[in-house]
């Protein structure tokens, strides 16, 4: 087509001396079968100056104009005017025709199964995502969190919690000394000592944080955390404990999960009991598959925590009236929890921090 | 502390199954940990008669048996211990009979002899020591009984976990006692009539030993009794059966009773070789400070003058409450015995115990505490156990040396005060019974307030709340209701919480977003580290008994423990780390109630990929501007003003390294690991590391409370400058320039390229300025004249120039 176009002029020339309305007529289905043909947007393009370019076939139809009467003018110059109108429609449906068909060719290229450009996964400890659930679940029994120092004194760690100098319930927790009178807090109970030094009752806390014990083997590590809950007021019982320790455990273990209440000693808490709750693994039937369960060793039962009711000598070590004051306590093991919890076997993978044991918790 | 159902049941008949008695016991409090049968293996071995002995054709050391077990064959057995004989009843194991040791018997051939089955020794057999030769059985048995059966120990042993308080159950009778408050079940105490067990004839004992006290307060307690003539050797079979069953070794008939009744009352003995002892007295006094002593167990030890010895009219025979000594031990030519049965103070045995590190069974119940009214019938039944064991003549009452009798405390125990703290109505009849079958005098006169006296067994039990755990554990505190409390709060204390969690998690989230993962490490490091870190210039907070050099000082900053988790993550092969921690350091303040300062801390490493390794990510590594740009970007989540970042010429982990300054005020440092410590940690890429002081950022962020700000009506209007600068101008000179200029309508300045011609000692910072009119548009014009004004303020402050 655009071979033959240097010939265009002459011809049309010759034409339209006949008849110009016809010449223009003619244009339009020229054009369309010129358009078929078009694949591309340069053959479009090209097309178009053809037909409605400078020097294409419109503008030499109408160059003849003049040579018109002038009667037939008006009536030659309004269907050029129609034909142009025509002739740009036919070429923009075909432009669209050929956007369509683009748009359709990188659709099917379009692989969305290929990487997205995604950042880096960031994970939280185990032990600070176990933290966290249970201390949400005690703020929203009315706790509230405290903190105080992971190095402590001898009074606040052991004296003021009934654990005098020489007891033999000292043995329960081997301690690193600093000095004579200081050392690394063997558990998160020195908090009961120094919120209740701090603040009158009515009081209900929890002191998350790591704690100390002079023991390394495949089941202890030196450094672990503990989490201490206490509430005091004039009329709290132990009914009232062990109402708050189920609904902890139901929180965090599931709604089905039995909760036992064991007698225990602690110095600081008398009564003082051992929470235990049903074995995860086979649900305290103490097997698996006829196999003998290992988490609960055939038990049917798992340890997770030890709590009581405020010993007196504690509520007098801190200058509250042991008569006018109730109160519980308990303490719980956040690497246990989270074992429990998680799966998993050995106790020492927590301070490895190997990156793809870290990363596997959310 | 092993509880033998046989041996409980000479206390209180306890028909039920082993295995109730452990859960009822563990919910009483007394944790049973496992059922042992300790004599199970001996199903399978029974009683035969050797029928013939004769001697083995291929070997001289051994016999060839036939042995009759009361079948219609008998068994032949190839026999190896030189005591075999005929007519003897021997214990045999057939074929898939076990021994103690778990090995079992097969048909062998031994030496072309056929042997079915072994003769056992009581080694074997794990019922004694003598593995030399086969043991004999005395007395009469049907041939094919089980020795489970004919020594009745078809015996279940619970380990049981007893806490520090009860001291009391730490002997069989103790146990039998909460069995029996347990179960409901009588208590036959065998003390019942205790003058059976003394003679009342012949040398009285307190002729021959006077007992001298120094301390009252150290001894309230001395009994010495004395008997004559016994021949040692080994207790009656009954009698080492009980002991084995729950772990202990016997001995010898003497030193056996000692163990026996120290497992049965929980009261230690002790027993002297009377001949050995110097002069007719026994003195309770403290040690010489640095004396030298040589317990039983043949080790010299060193005693302090706060270590309390037994002396004999010249020398210290025994360190009190622990363990006898060498000199006066009664051993197999002993014929005179003193036997000693004390109370000494908890206190003073454990420091003695705890200093030298020996524990003995003795001491382990005199920290705990023993039942000084209950003494003397321990020693009673001792002295007819020694008598019955070993023969002999029991010389005319006991010694006694009581300075400080015992008192029972005076408790008053209040029905509606255990209502109000088990919050659970107990029948008043229902503790009445259990207080009184747990040993107390109860006086219930005054229906409110009850006067308690508690038995010399149960030293625990001092106030009303002893007591009311008493009543709630035998009630059961499984079975209290559960209510939630009634959490009332005050406004004051509300006001007075210290918000670090928040603040901490604040900061986690942060960095879980950033892409970071977190780690925990411990917070003691090694003193070595610590030099090789070189930071062993400051004081650090060291322990005075850390488990090992690898940890032995408190960390002053985080740095060393981050490095230990690269170093681990290495080794790995873990190659690309965002670690970060939070924790606190240790920084020694002696003006501290503590002695320590324990700021909070936030820690950062980056080492390895910028980014994923995968398409369409370019593959780069990290460099200084990736942690700096994590320091940044935390300072902008907190909405804190721009740091300024200064080199640290002095670091000693890093280099180069930036301080990180927030309003003058030092908030820590980024950087560069040194090369040693990089490689210390397997890394031979880069490895980055910042360090931000947390409490310092939680006060700024307190301070600067976000607040609103109007945003512009107005457009900006932008314009870049390229700056040709010397590589030595750092680029903080040209903000400050910039901003020293003061100009009203700047609003931001950002650094969009940074160019290094290759060659020249220059740098081409293209900087994109942008100004805004807080009131109206701004023109062209005003800004054109406004940015040429600055271009050339520029020009004039600094070594620069524009291309």
């Amino acid at each position: 087509m655009s071979a033959s176009g240097s010939d265009l002029g002459v011809g049309l020339a010759r034409d339209l001396a006949q008849d110009p309305a016809q010449d223009l007529d003619a244009l339009v289905p020229e054009l369309e079968a010129s358009l078929t043909a078009a694949g591309s947007e340069q053959e479009l393009e090209a097309v178009r100056v053809q037909f409605l370019g400078r020097k294409g076939r419109l503008a030499g139809i109408m160059s003849g104009l003049p040579k018109l009467a002038l009667d037939q003018r008006p009536a030659v110059g309004q269907k050029a005017n129609q034909v142009k109108t025509k002739l740009q429609e036919l070429l923009d449906q075909c432009l669209a025709r050929l956007e369509r068909d683009k748009e359709r060719a990188a659709l099917s290229r379009f692989d969305p199964s290929l990487p997205g450009r995604s950042a880096w996964q960031g994970s939280l400890h185990p032990i600070t995502l176990i933290t966290q659930e249970i201390c949400s679940a005690f703020v929203s029994l009315g706790f509230d969190l405290v903190e105080g120092p992971e190095l402590e004194t001898d009074f606040h760690n052991f004296e003021a919690l009934n654990l005098p100098p020489d007891h033999p319930a000292r043995d329960m927790q081997d301690t690193f000394y600093i000095t004579e009178n200081t050392l690394l807090r063997t558990h998160t109970s020195p908090l009961q000592v120094r919120t209740m030094l701090r603040k009158r009752p009515p009081l209900a806390a929890i002191a998350p944080g790591k704690v100390y014990r002079r023991d390394s083997d495949l089941t202890h590590t030196p450094m672990f955390h503990q989490i201490e809950g206490f509430l005091v007021d004039t009329d709290v019982s132990l009914a009232d404990l062990r109402g708050t320790l189920t609904a902890f455990v139901h929180r965090i273990f599931g709604p089905d999960t039995v909760v036992r209440f064991r007698p225990s000693f602690f110095p600081f808490t008398e009564p003082s009991a051992e929470v235990d709750i049903s074995c995860m693994l086979c649900g305290g039937t103490g097997n698996c598959a006829a196999a003998p369960c290992r988490v609960c060793k055939q038990t049917g039962w798992l340890e997770i925590l030890g709590c009581g009711m405020i010993d007196p000598a504690v509520f007098t070590a801190v200058g509250y009236d042991p008569e006018h004051y109730t109160g519980f306590a308990f303490g719980l093991g956040v690497e246990r929890v989270a074992m429990l919890k998680y799966g998993i076997g050995d106790l020492r993978m927590f301070f490895e921090n190997d990156v793809r044991f870290v990363s596997q918790f959310a | 502390m092993y509880l033998s159902l046989n041996w409980l049941r000479e206390f209180t008949p306890y028909e039920g199954s082993a295995e109730d008695l452990a859960d009822r016991l563990t919910m009483l409090g007394l944790e049973v940990e496992e059922i042992l049968r300790p004599f199970a293996h001996l199903k399978d071995i029974v009683v035969g008669r050797v029928l013939e002995r004769r001697p083995h054709p291929q070997a001289d050391r051994l016999s060839l048996c036939r042995v009759d077990i009361g079948q219609v064959h008998t068994l032949p057995i190839v026999c190896g211990a030189p005591n075999v004989a005929q007519g003897q009843l021997v214990a045999v194991a057939r074929p898939g009979a076990a021994l103690s040791d778990g090995k079992e018997i097969r048909q062998t051939e031994i030496r072309g002899e056929t042997s079915r089955g072994m003769i056992c020794s009581e080694a074997e057999l794990g019922l004694g020591e003598d593995s030399e030769g086969i043991m004999v059985l005395d007395g009469h048995f049907l041939l094919g009984r089980s020795l489970l059966k004919i020594y009745d120990l078809d015996d279940h042993v619970l380990n049981i976990s007893v806490t520090p308080n009860r001291g009391d159950c730490l002997s069989m009778l103790g146990l039998a006692r909460e069995v029996a408050v347990e179960f409901n079940l009588p208590l036959n105490i065998p003390s019942a009539r205790p003058e059976a067990w003394v003679v009342e004839e012949g040398a009285s004992c307190a002729d021959n030993v006077t007992i001298t006290i120094d301390d009252p307060d150290l001894c309230p307690l001395y009994q010495a009794g004395i008997i004559q003539g016994i021949t040692i050797g080994p207790s009656p079979r009954w009698m080492r059966h009980r002991l084995l069953a729950i772990g202990q070794r016997p001995i010898s008939n003497v030193v056996d009773v000692t163990n026996y009744i120290l497992m049965e009352w929980g009261q230690p003995l002790h027993a002297f070789d009377r001949a050995l002892l110097a002069g007719e007295r026994i003195r309770v006094a403290r040690a010489r400070e640095g004396q030298s002593f040589t317990t039983l167990d043949g080790r010299e030890r060193r005693l302090l003058a706060t270590d309390l010895l037994i002396w004999d009219a010249e020398k210290p025979v025994a360190l009190a409450g622990v363990m006898g000594g060498a000199n006066s031990e009664v051993t197999r030519t002993t014929t005179d015995v003193l036997l000693e049965c004390a109370v000494f103070n908890p206190i003073c045995i454990r420091k003695t115990s705890r200093r030298l590190g020996l524990t003995s069974e003795a001491s382990y119940r005199f920290e705990r505490g023993v039942d000084q009214p209950g003494s003397r019938l321990a020693m009673n039944r001792a002295l007819a156990l020694i008598r019955e064991t070993a023969g002999g003549k029991m010389m005319r009452g006991v010694a006694a040396s009581e300075p400080r009798s015992w008192q029972a405390p005076r408790i008053i125990f209040r029905p509606t005060r255990a209502q109000k703290i088990l919050g659970v109505a107990l029948a008043p009849e229902f503790c009445r019974q259990k207080l009184e079958a747990l040993g107390c005098d109860v006086n219930a006169e005054d229906a409110q307030a009850w006067r308690v006296l508690p038995p010399g067994f149960r030293l625990d039990l001092e106030r009303e709340a002893d007591l009311i755990e008493e009543v709630g554990r035998c009630h059961g505190l499984d079975r209290i209701p559960a209510t939630l409390p009634k959490t009332a709060r005050s406004l004051d204390w509300l006001e007075s919480l210290a918000p670090d969690t928040d603040f901490r998690g604040k900061i986690k989230r942060w960095a879980l977003g950033c892409g970071l993962t977190e780690v925990i490490n411990y917070s003691f490091i090694s003193s070595q580290d610590l030099t090789l870190m070189g930071l062993d210039r400051e004081p650090v907070i060291a322990l005075r008994n850390p488990l090992s050099e690898d940890q032995n000082v408190l960390r002053p900053m985080l740095a060393p423990g981050l490095l230990q988790s690269v170093r681990q993550n290495m080794t790995q092969g873990n190659a690309t780390l965002r670690l970060f921690e939070t924790a606190v350091i240790f920084l020694s303040d002696l003006a501290a109630e503590t002695g320590a300062r324990e700021p909070s801390r936030l820690g950062l490493a980056l080492t390895g990929n910028r980014y994923p390794e995968a398409w369409p990510w370019p593959a780069e590594e990290v460099d200084f501007t990736d942690i700096k740009g994590c320091v940044e970007h935390l300072l902008g989540h907190l909405r804190l003003p721009e740091a300024v970042y200064v080199p640290l010429a002095e670091h000693p982990l890093c280099l180069p390294c930036a301080a990180v300054s927030l309003g003058g005020e030092n908030a820590g440092w980024v950087g560069r690991v040194k090369p040693h410590l990089a490689d210390y940690c397997h890394i031979r890429r880069g490895l980055f590391l910042a360090e931000l002081d947390l409490n310092l950022l939680q006060r700024l962020c307190g301070h600067g409370r976000s607040a609103f700000r109007a945003l512009p009506k107005f457009p900006p209007v932008r314009r870049d400058m390229t700056l040709i600068a010397p590589l030595d101008l750092a680029y903080s000179r040209v903000l400050e320039t910039i901003r020293a200029q003061a100009v009203d309508l700047l609003r931001e300045s950002i650094l969009v390229d940074r160019f290094l011609p290759e060659g020249q000692q220059e740098a081409r910072l293209t900087l994109r300025l942008t100004y805004r009119h807080n009131e109206r548009s701004l023109t062209n014009e005003e800004v054109d004249q406004t940015h040429h004004g600055l271009c050339n303020s520029l020009t004039t402050l600094l070594p620069v120039r524009f291309s």
